[in-house]
């Protein structure tokens, strides 16, 4: 499958730092983005590490394979989603370890929303409450749950949707890497199809941007970086109360050669069956 | 800078801000906020900052501190929160920046109104059961598991039965579908279910499918015996127990 991405992170119109990281490894089609927060300049030095350290682990696939495996995984997993959840659980380590050191780094954290394609299979990883988004049928597919209070609240049925989002207590989260020794991962597998578009995004997104405007912005948008400076543009309008980072991954036929095309032609025709594509 | 409103029958007494510094909370004078009141023992409670939250902490009272009528020995404080000691409440304002505790003058601090903040387990197990007391404790005591399925009740697919057990689950002809359709002229991805917080979310593919007899507009929740029409397969969504 072929592959644009592009990201772009801002400080908002409110925060004097920014403590969103991302990186995009365009070789290995690896989409990492963490959110981080603590006192001072230690959300910064929370997500930075959280992001180094995953891309470090998946960098290393091809060269260390054999790597060990931390947490629990499903046995059906992927190599790679393996390896992408056991980068996560190193990344906790690392911020937990460092805060433990570093007296005046307590307390720090950080969210993690990682995304892995190998050609049409997907890996995500996720702790936090930064969202991974799939848009495909020209509805946006949500890939992650939020680790947060009000989401457990809505899952447990004490509140709605609508009301978890006037809730105060949005930025309760349950679950961040750093805050404990060792903790529990998100991992999925998803297969992907031609035309699909990946987002990753923090919460200073999410907050202020309902799904409807970002479907809509991915789809009227096609070049993955002005799609996610046009989002980061929308939060600021709306006050840009936080950091706002946004990663945007679209997927594509490969080039049109004589055997793709042989593959597509019968595709071509069950669309008469009924609707096509988009 | 977040502050306490010591109140007595509705009349704000005094108020206290709250720094880098704890505020002590008692009946003795030598205390930030002094109550003079019976119930209230000479240092019956503190109020500080920690790790970028507002915490109360109850040193050891006779008669208790409370954080919006629920007992507390040390409590996260929010905006609009109410401490109850003795006969007199406690006001909490902490819209206000967070204190900044190292060397304060080095950078403008942002304003932490939302501020994200992790709760450790014995806080969160201590706040959701507080949720859960608050009122429809009836999905979360229930500790039956409901698994969301899909029953085949007529077309070719590879199985008869599907639980839902991924975020996104699939339904199409491509290898990959986790229900796959079997036959010739089915699309690789008629249509798929987004498990979301607050249920699942069918929505469309390459094909529009239908629930109990409409075509699709746009997401839909599914409810529990929804029947759902796509390329021509019927499923039965059900919870089962």
């Amino acid at each position: 499958m072929r592959i644009a991405s592009g990201g772009v992170t801002d400080v908002g119109r409110v925060r004097s730092n920014n403590e969103d990281c991302f990186k995009i490894v365009e070789p290995l089609h690896l989409f990492v983005l963490s959110d981080g927060m603590g006192g001072e300049a230690h959300g910064e030095i929370a997500s930075a590490m959280a992001v180094e350290t995953v891309v470090k682990h998946c960098l290393d696939f091809d060269a260390n394979p054999a790597a060990k495996v931390v947490g629990t995984v499903e046995p059906k997993w992927s190599a790679r989603t393996k390896r992408l959840s056991t980068a996560v659980h190193l990344a906790n380590r690392n911020i937990f370890k460092s805060a433990e050191a570093n007296e005046e780094q307590r307390g720090m954290g950080a969210t993690l929303t990682a995304v892995w394609i190998d050609d049409a299979r997907l890996s995500v990883a996720h702790v936090g409450d930064s969202r991974a988004y799939l848009l495909r049928g020209g509805g946006l597919l949500q890939l992650t749950r939020d680790h947060s209070l009000v989401a457990e609240q809505v899952r447990r049925g004490i509140l709605t949707a609508a009301e978890a989002e006037e809730s105060d207590m949005q930025s309760v989260l349950l679950r961040a890497l750093g805050a404990q020794a060792e903790i529990e991962v998100d991992a999925e597998e998803h297969t992907l199809f031609p035309r699909d578009v990946l987002l990753l995004c923090s919460d200073g997104l999410t907050r202020v941007v309902t799904e409807p405007e970002i479907a809509g912005t991915l789809q009227a948008e096609t070049d993955p970086t002005r799609a996610a400076e046009k989002l980061v543009a929308l939060a600021n309008e709306r006050g840009g109360p936080d950091n706002i980072t946004v990663v945007i991954v679209r997927l594509d036929k490969d080039s049109k050669g004589w055997f793709s095309w042989l593959r597509g032609a019968p595709r071509k025709n069950s669309g008469t069956n009924g609707t096509g594509g988009n | 800078m977040p502050k306490l409103s010591l109140m007595f029958e509705n009349k704000i007494v005094k108020e206290v801000s709250v720094g880098t510094r704890p505020v002590t909370i008692g009946r003795s004078p030598d205390n930030d906020l002094p109550v003079d009141n019976l119930a209230v023992s000479n240092h019956h409670a503190k109020v500080y900052f920690e790790a970028g939250r507002m915490v109360v902490e109850d040193l050891d009272s006779l008669n208790g501190t409370f954080v919006n009528d629920l007992r507390v020995e040390r409590a996260t404080l929010h905006d609009g929160d109410n401490i109850h000691i003795g006969k007199h409440k406690i006001k909490v304002d902490a819209s206000g920046d967070a204190p900044v505790p190292w060397d304060s003058g080095r950078k403008a601090a942002a304003p932490r109104i939302d501020e994200t903040m992790v709760l450790d387990t014995k806080e969160r197990r201590q706040m959701l059961q507080q949720a859960a007391a608050m009122g429809e404790s009836m999905q979360f005591a229930g500790t039956r598991l409901k698994v969301p399925t899909l029953v085949v009740l007529s077309g070719k697919t590879d199985q008869k039965e599907y639980v839902l057990a991924n975020k996104l689950t699939v339904i199409g002809k491509s290898a990959m579908a986790t229900v796959r359709l079997q036959g010739w002229f089915k699309p690789q991805m008629a249509a798929q279910i987004n498990q979301r917080d607050d249920g699942y979310y069918l929505g469309a593919g390459d094909k529009v499918p239908s629930v109990n007899g409409k075509p699709l507009t746009g997401p839909v929740r599914l409810n529990d015996g929804d029947l759902v029409e796509v390329s021509g397969v019927r499923l039965n969504f059900v919870f089962r127990e």
